[in-house]
């Protein structure tokens, strides 16, 4: 891994990490949804300063260059995560479905 | 003269349990207004409720813990009480205490009262309560106090926490906000109290999910409430 990869990981995973937590004092997100990214941030910033994890993630999956390894490592997290969203989307949708329905539901009876 | 108060029983699938935490509430505190809030219970949780006459916001689907409590703080706010108390519907809240704890609040000019199991009383050692104590540590590592039960559910309000809770997001019912308020110069105090275990019916959180729970409670404790 060359220097300039390994600084500019850690300087935009700070940066990331300084983003999301502006975000929370905004209240624009709620905590327990901020807390999966602050990890994601750590997890890079760990990869820039241990050099090491990488090199040695790569040479166990026989990965050729360790930068290949880092973007395995995101994908992974990321696919995971992708999925775990398209649940919460599911059920928001479904909630919001049921919700539309008791509130019309309820306004038809009134009328009555 | 005595202060206008709230008591407000989130229940989700509590159809066995509900009838007898509400008689308990009008037994303890006779004069004292009681709402239920059924979060969404796939039971008869809320027809119970409609049976027996008790007070009820019936919500249409299920929000967790944190939002049903918001509904209750939300309606206190909104009602103009001073003060709102959360007793669980599973009844393993006592409600004998209930007095205490705002004889407590007026005494000291408290903004929240703790019901804690552990005051005067150790702690045991389970895995349950591994956690507990990992939180009084991550809260007095942060704020110089020691808070014996973070997870007591159990909280008196006062209105200026009325007002706080109702309006705004990350405000939740659990021990990371109240290590924030306390950074925040707020004064939250416990005492002691005895809580029954649960007679019927399963509990709000899971031990699957008490890892993930940790984690954010962990970080939100450590970090986060330096930048909020």
């Amino acid at each position: 891994m060359s220097v300039v990869l390994r600084v500019s990981l850690f300087v935009m995973s700070l940066l990331s990490a300084f983003w999301i937590l502006y975000n929370i004092r905004k209240a624009k997100v709620r905590i327990e949804d901020s807390v999966f990214w602050l990890c994601f941030s750590l997890l890079l910033i760990c990869f820039s300063v241990f050099p090491g994890i990488v090199t040695w993630g790569a040479s166990v999956l026989g990965i050729q260059s360790p930068v290949n390894f880092i973007f395995l490592a995101i994908i992974f997290v990321l696919i995971i995560k992708l999925f775990r969203m398209t649940i919460r989307v599911s059920q928001l949708s479904s909630k919001l479905q049921t919700l539309t329905q008791d509130f019309a539901l309820y306004e038809q009876k009134k009328e009555k | 003269m005595a202060i206008k108060k709230l008591i407000f029983i989130p229940a989700h699938n509590e159809e066995l349990n509900i009838v007898n935490t509400v008689h308990q509430i009008q037994f303890f505190c006779p004069d004292t207004d009681f709402i239920v809030i059924n979060d969404g219970s796939s039971d008869t949780t809320a027809a119970v409720c409609r049976a027996n006459g008790f007070p009820l916001i019936d919500l249409p689907v299920n929000l967790g813990l944190s939002g049903a409590f918001q509904t209750g703080i939300r309606y206190a706010w909104e009602n103009e009480y001073d003060a709102a108390i959360q007793i669980d519907g599973d009844g393993q809240h006592d409600p004998s205490f209930i007095s205490q704890m705002e004889a407590k609040m007026e005494e000291e000019d408290l903004d929240i009262v703790i019901g804690s199991r552990f005051v005067t009383e150790r702690k045991p050692h389970t895995m349950r309560m591994l956690g507990s104590s990992l939180l009084s540590a991550a809260i007095l590592f942060t704020t110089h106090q020691y808070i014996g039960d973070p997870t007591s559910g159990m909280r008196l309000y006062n209105k200026r926490m009325l007002e706080l809770f109702a309006n705004n997001i990350n405000y939740g019912p659990e021990p990371d906000t109240i290590a924030y308020l306390i950074h925040c110069g707020f004064k939250i105090k416990e005492i002691q109290v005895t809580m029954n275990e649960r007679t019927a019916g399963t509990s709000y959180l899971t031990p699957f999910r008490s890892a993930g729970y940790m984690l954010n409670m962990a970080v939100s404790i450590l970090l986060v409430q330096f930048f909020r």
